[in-house]
């Protein structure tokens, strides 16, 4: 099998759109990524389009009437947060295939406004009558498991919202560019303890695109700024006897995590980076146990300890991560993947991890009390 | 004669069962073969894939509290604040729920509690029949 290489990635600033269509969007991602590798919609074999929402609209041939009907496949995507990685995934599967020398990933979204929900139920309105279906209720919850299992403070988790708020100080296509010191975070609306409004991520539209080629097609463009896929896992809820009573994010993000570590041959003591799925400020914490960046039980010290803030052992979510640059649900996978691919190439300005080898983008997708985790680990390129 | 015709009350979320006397119970169901119980009946085990029909039981009405969060912010029109709680039955099963009469600041993981059936708030239906809901309170006794 072909070895898969990144040649294009980029994304549109994460913000409002409120006169333009998620279809529109991510066309303009994908011409974007196709610009990047240097080559043109004509070029590419396939696509697969990411969309938690807008999906079932056919987005993948909607992005293709913005940018050229070529009349190759589409695939629609809906896969919860974790769409994204699900398309990516895909194509690499389509690129290791043999079928194909060249397939876009994208992803977009137009998120809807508002608190996000779990999904609905007969009956009167559950909410408050049997305890919380709200997004950051769920999170809160899983965030205390750990809390009580290991005294986890809410000033750790407001950590990880003034670290990756600070990280998107740097990035200029986040939503957010603002510091939030710890009093702004703890002080901020509270919405479920320990998570208060500053610690949820931001709800935007947004849009990202990745170009992925086959070694031989790699060749042909060149090298210099080709990133190679060595690991590329998906996994859905093994058996938890709390399904579909409460969100656990842990057995999926490790299921998925152990199987790309084995894929790439590589282990979380060998990145350079990570991008992972916080959604809430919570999840951060209980994905570096997950993720392996430390031991169970660790995360709180390890935020403490600066080692996940650009500069430490171990960055994590430079870009700004779901917090401050916000989540436009399908398109975040992607997009994950593709600040991995600028870290990698060292192309990340001013919050760019020096010498960033290995990378690691994780995501979470979460409906209605089953989930999804993607995992995928990139490699620098071979000459640069 | 008039409490004949008045419609039964129906369960406020899918897993309540009432009974002739109008006594409510939460449902469970078993594997015979690997014992895994849910809260949802479903064509094989989701545990271990075994097609034996699962059994039906009724759950244990005492449990702890596994995790909790206070909901300060919820959709317009929700009251709030509440404790939102996933508790652990003392029969393996768990369930989401609101945990009632209990001085927030005690909630923590570990702490007993008891089932408690309600009117839901209140609701009726379209044809005008009350709904049975739950809720959990601190079990009696038990210092905070």
């Amino acid at each position: 099998m072909s070895d898969v290489f990144v040649v294009g990635a980029d994304l549109i600033r994460f913000g409002r759109y409120p006169d333009r269509t998620p279809f529109q969007l991510g066309a303009e991602a994908t011409l974007l990524a196709l610009d990047d590798a240097g080559l043109g919609i004509r070029d590419a074999g396939a696509i697969y389009a990411a969309s938690t929402f807008n999906a079932a609209s056919m987005m993948a041939q909607q992005i293709l009437m913005q940018i050229g009907q070529t009349g190759i496949p589409c695939v629609n995507v809906s896969n919860a947060c974790a769409s994204g990685a699900t398309a990516f995934r895909e194509a690499v599967i389509a690129i290791k295939s043999g079928m194909y020398d060249v397939v876009v990933a994208v992803g977009a979204e137009k998120n809807p406004s508002g608190m996000l929900a779990s999904g609905k139920s007969e009956g009167p309105p559950p909410e408050g009558l049997f305890g919380s279906g709200t997004m950051p209720a769920l999170f809160a919850e899983a965030g205390m498991v750990h809390s009580s299992a290991y005294g986890t403070t809410i000033e750790q988790f407001a950590k990880v919202s003034v670290k990756n708020h600070h990280h998107s100080t740097m990035n200029p296509k986040a939503m957010y560019q603002r510091e939030t010191p710890l009093e702004e975070v703890l002080s901020s609306e509270m919405i479920a303890w320990p998570l208060t409004k500053l610690m949820c991520s931001v709800n935007v539209d947004g849009a990202a695109a990745a170009v992925l080629v086959s070694e031989r097609k790699a060749r042909e463009l060149g090298l210099g700024r080709a990133v190679r896929v060595l690991g590329s896992a998906l996994a859905s809820d093994p058996w938890d006897a709390r399904n579909g009573v409460m969100m656990n994010v842990n057995p999926v993000t490790r299921l998925a995590a152990a199987s790309a570590y084995e894929m790439a041959g590589v282990g979380p003591g060998d990145l350079d980076l990570v991008e992972l799925h916080d959604c809430f400020a919570t999840a951060e914490l209980l994905h570096y146990e997950n993720l392996g960046l430390c031991s169970d039980g660790e995360a709180g010290a390890l935020i403490d300890s600066g080692a996940t803030a650009l500069g430490g052992r171990i960055p994590v979510n430079v870009s700004g991560g779901l917090l401050s640059k916000g989540h436009p649900i399908g398109a975040t996978g992607i997009a994950n993947i593709v600040e991995v691919v600028q870290q990698l190439r060292g192309e990340a300005g001013r919050r760019q991890v020096q010498g960033a080898r290995l990378g690691l983008a994780h995501v979470l997708g979460f409906g209605v009390g089953v989930g999804a985790a993607g995992v995928h680990i990139l490699e620098k390129p071979s000459r640069s | 004669m008039s409490a004949s015709h008045m419609p039964s009350p129906r369960p406020a979320t899918g897993f309540i069962r009432i009974g002739k006397d109008l006594q409510a119970w939460i449902a469970g169901y078993r594997c015979p073969d690997c014992g895994a119980v849910a809260l949802q009946m479903t064509l094989a085990c989701r545990h271990c894939s075994s097609r034996k029909p699962l059994q039906e039981f009724r759950a244990a009405e005492r449990g702890s509290i596994y995790s909790w969060t206070v909901v300060e912010r919820s959709y317009p029109g929700i009251p709030v604040p509440f404790v939102s709680v996933i508790v652990d039955l003392d029969d393996g099963l768990s369930l989401k729920g609101t945990l009632r009469g209990a001085d927030r600041d005690s909630v923590r993981a570990g702490m007993p509690v008891s089932l408690a059936f309600d009117d839901a708030g209140g609701a009726v239906d379209a044809d005008g029949a009350a709904y049975i809901g739950y809720h959990f309170t601190p079990l009696a006794g038990e210092k905070s």
